[in-house]
């Protein structure tokens, strides 16, 4: 599904991300863990198209198709979604309105017709209700003045409606308490099947407790210096980085 | 009248003008037009770094030479109730040219006293005579002194009106020179009177100055929802002056939308005079091409305990201009004053301007003042973000100018003039990524 090829990224003329190969494929979760400011979340945007990160040299295939010549939009009409790990406050945008807007561009784009707002209010709900939200949120602000959480929660909610064919999401754990982790993962869970792949940017093997990742994949200064399955996580979570960054 | 020697020919051309005018036979506010005349030969056009006109030039407005307006100008009905908002079509007056349309105007069941400005009372005449005198802005008084005749609006004691009034000004346009249009309404509220009013103004073409003054009278505990609508055609001149006096307890809750033209300025002076009185003044500016809007503001708080809250939003694109220039005047009786000044500003391109001096005069000790400004862009993080769900680049960049633009729209009660608004704001945003 996925096929990251020696992707070197900058940004403001600084590299960031060194030679990252990674791949993919339908049914698959990988975790992605690594020190702070080792590129993780520079990985998750360029994923998703951020205008700011110049790709130098290496290749991003995503369903066969050239990722890189995509803008965001088209990169999520096709599929991909990426849980910020500092979701955007849009203040006056109206959240349930937003998520309509959001939905229906996909549907557009599938050549069908928009949702009556009525059957969209009642997804909606279902899926709030998974998630354990309230219904205020629908009349609130796009994450305006949303606690942390409440950001994090948001971000599934997205997702849930979207329905990606792969979703990155980055850092959705921090900032969640223990019910809403538990509560979201079991969204996350039930959103998986052998078509969609997920990458999870974490710190916390916590939250691969209830997410169980196929692949661990740690990144340290722009490149991927180990990868294991699970037991590569509860191995860093009693060590820390050291023992691997230190070998290379 | 004196120094007419050495008065440079934009006064002149006025005082020529009303000769002209006066020829046509004696005006029903001839006196008040003398004082008028008189104020503005010793005001003068401002001069390039003028305090009330630091953003705003005037100079080729000023050079313009006007003429006379025609006897009768035709306006078809089919045209006025085109803009009519639903729910107004019982309750509006119809200015055509600056000069009030009885025929045009409905006012089935109304319950207030509409009469000619040249009839009021002598107590009235008083203010207006004063006023006139002591007028500050050049541009009112060139507006008193051409005006034909104005309305009073009149609404007793413990009246509350709950039907919206609309006023419509309609300006003809593109006669063989252009031409001033100076209405002027005169608005007395009852205590404990509350009224509702939508103002619209439209040309049917080009070539046209509209240069409105009116004055608002509040008694004791009187309420007023004032919205206002500037929708003329792009190639005319659009001065107002508003002049609102509050008793106590008096509320006045405004919001202007402006679409601009080549050059519109809006002069509000505002006297909060007896305790307990409230003003809420907002703004909102949507501009593309050339276009200019400028807001001058003066708020006097003269009595304690007394509120003002200013909120001015302006959406700039191409190479268009806003400026804001506000003053809250705190007297030293007025303790426990709250107010507050906002100005917003959304530059969509790299040769919009915007020019903003929020001020603040404070005498008393114990008050709560706030002012502020921002100029931004849109921005990058929050277009980003809602790229990613799938909106396209443009749908996103409108979400958010309409997002910004959310927080004085919603002030407005009149679900008709929020959808006109937001229609005409999205038509704009798409005419400039053509
Ligand atoms: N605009 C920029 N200019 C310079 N350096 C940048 C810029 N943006 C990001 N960086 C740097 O890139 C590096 C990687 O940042 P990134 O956000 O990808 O780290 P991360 O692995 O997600 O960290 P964390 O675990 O703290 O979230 C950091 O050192 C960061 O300071
Ligand atoms: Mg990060």
């Amino acid at each position: 599904m996925l096929e990251i090829k020696n992707l070197h990224a900058r940004v403001d003329g600084n590299e960031i991300l060194e030679g990252i190969s990674l791949t993919v494929k339908a049914g698959e979760i990988h975790a992605v863990m690594g020190p702070n400011g080792s590129g993780k979340s520079t990985l998750a945007k360029i994923l998703s198209g951020h205008p700011s990160y110049e790709v130098a040299d290496g290749q991003i295939l995503f369903e066969k198709n050239n990722l890189l010549e995509m803008d965001a939009e088209e990169r999520s009409l096709s599929g991909i979604f990426m849980g910020f790990q500092y979701p955007v406050e849009v203040p006056g945008v109206n959240n349930a309105e937003f998520l309509r807007m959001a939905f229906n561009a996909r549907r557009v784009r599938d050549g069908e017709e928009e949702i009556d707002p009525l059957d969209f209010d009642e997804l909606l709900s279902e899926k709030m209700k998974m998630l354990k939200m309230e219904n205020k949120y629908k009349e609130r602000n796009l994450n305006d003045g949303f606690s942390g959480g409440e950001k994090k929660k948001n971000e599934i909610l997205q997702m849930a409606i979207l329905k990606p064919k792969l979703a990155i999401l980055d850092e959705t754990d921090s900032g969640l308490d223990i019910d809403a982790l538990r509560t979201v993962a079991e969204g996350v869970n039930s959103l998986r099947n052998e078509k969609n792949a997920l990458i999870l940017i974490t710190h916390y093997q916590r939250l691969l407790d209830y997410i169980k990742p196929d692949f661990v994949h740690v990144l340290h200064k722009g490149k991927i210096v180990k990868s294991g399955d699970k037991a590569l996580a509860i191995e860093l979570e009693s060590q820390g980085y050291d023992w691997v960054t230190t070998e290379n | 009248m004196p120094n007419t020697l050495v008065k440079s020919s934009a006064e002149s051309a006025f005082l020529d003008l009303h000769k002209k005018l006066l020829e046509r036979g004696r005006p029903a506010l001839a006196e008040l037009q003398e004082i008028a005349l008189r104020r503005f030969d010793s005001l003068r056009f401002p001069h390039s770094k003028h305090e009330m006109y630091t953003y705003v030039n005037t100079k080729e407005l000023a050079a313009t030479s006007f003429g006379l307006p025609d006897d009768a100008a035709n306006v078809s009905e089919d045209f006025v109730s085109r803009h009519i908002y639903p729910g107004c079509e019982h309750q509006c007056l119809v200015f055509v040219d600056g000069t009030f349309d009885r025929g045009l105007s409905r006012f089935e069941g109304m319950r207030a006293d509409i009469a000619p400005l040249s009839e009021a009372d002598r107590e009235l005449k008083n203010y207006l005579s004063e006023t006139a005198a002591n007028e500050n802005d050049v541009f009112a008084s060139l507006s008193t002194a051409f005006c034909g005749d104005g309305i009073i609006f009149k609404v007793d004691d413990n009246t509350q009106i709950s039907d919206t009034l609309q006023v419509l000004f309609v300006s003809t346009g593109r006669a063989a020179a252009p031409v001033m249009h100076a209405p002027r309404l005169v608005w007395q509220l009852g205590k404990l009177s509350e009224v509702k009013v939508i103002e619209k103004f439209v040309g049917r073409d080009g070539g046209y100055f509209i240069n409105s003054v009116q004055d608002w009278l509040l008694a004791e505990g009187a309420g007023v929802s004032f919205t206002q609508v500037q929708a003329d055609v792009f190639d005319s001149w659009h001065f107002s002056k508003t002049r609102v006096h509050l008793n106590r307890d008096a509320k006045f809750y405004s919001t202007n939308a402006s679409s601009g033209t080549q050059l519109a300025r809006h002069h509000y002076e505002v006297w909060l005079k007896e305790k307990g009185s409230e003003l809420k003044l907002n703004g909102i500016s949507v501009l593309d091409g050339k276009e200019q809007v400028h807001n001058f503001v003066r708020i006097h708080h003269a009595a304690p305990q007394c509120v003002s809250r200013q909120h001015f939003k302006n959406i700039v694109n191409g190479a268009a201009r806003s400026s804001f220039d506000g003053t809250v005047i705190v007297n030293r009786e007025a303790q426990l004053t709250t107010s507050d000044q906002l100005v917003n500003n959304l530059m969509l391109s790299d040769n919009c301007h915007t020019n903003n001096k929020p001020n603040l005069m404070i005498l008393a000790d114990d008050v709560k003042c706030t002012h502020g400004v921002t100029v931004g862009q849109i921005d990058e993080d929050q277009w980003f973000y809602l790229q990613t769900r799938g909106l396209s680049a443009k749908a996103a960049k409108e979400l958010l100018t309409r997002s910004f633009a959310q927080s004085i729209i919603q002030t407005i009660e009149f679900p008709a003039v929020v959808e006109e608004l937001s229609g005409s704001l999205l038509q704009k945003l798409e005419a400039t990524d053509a």
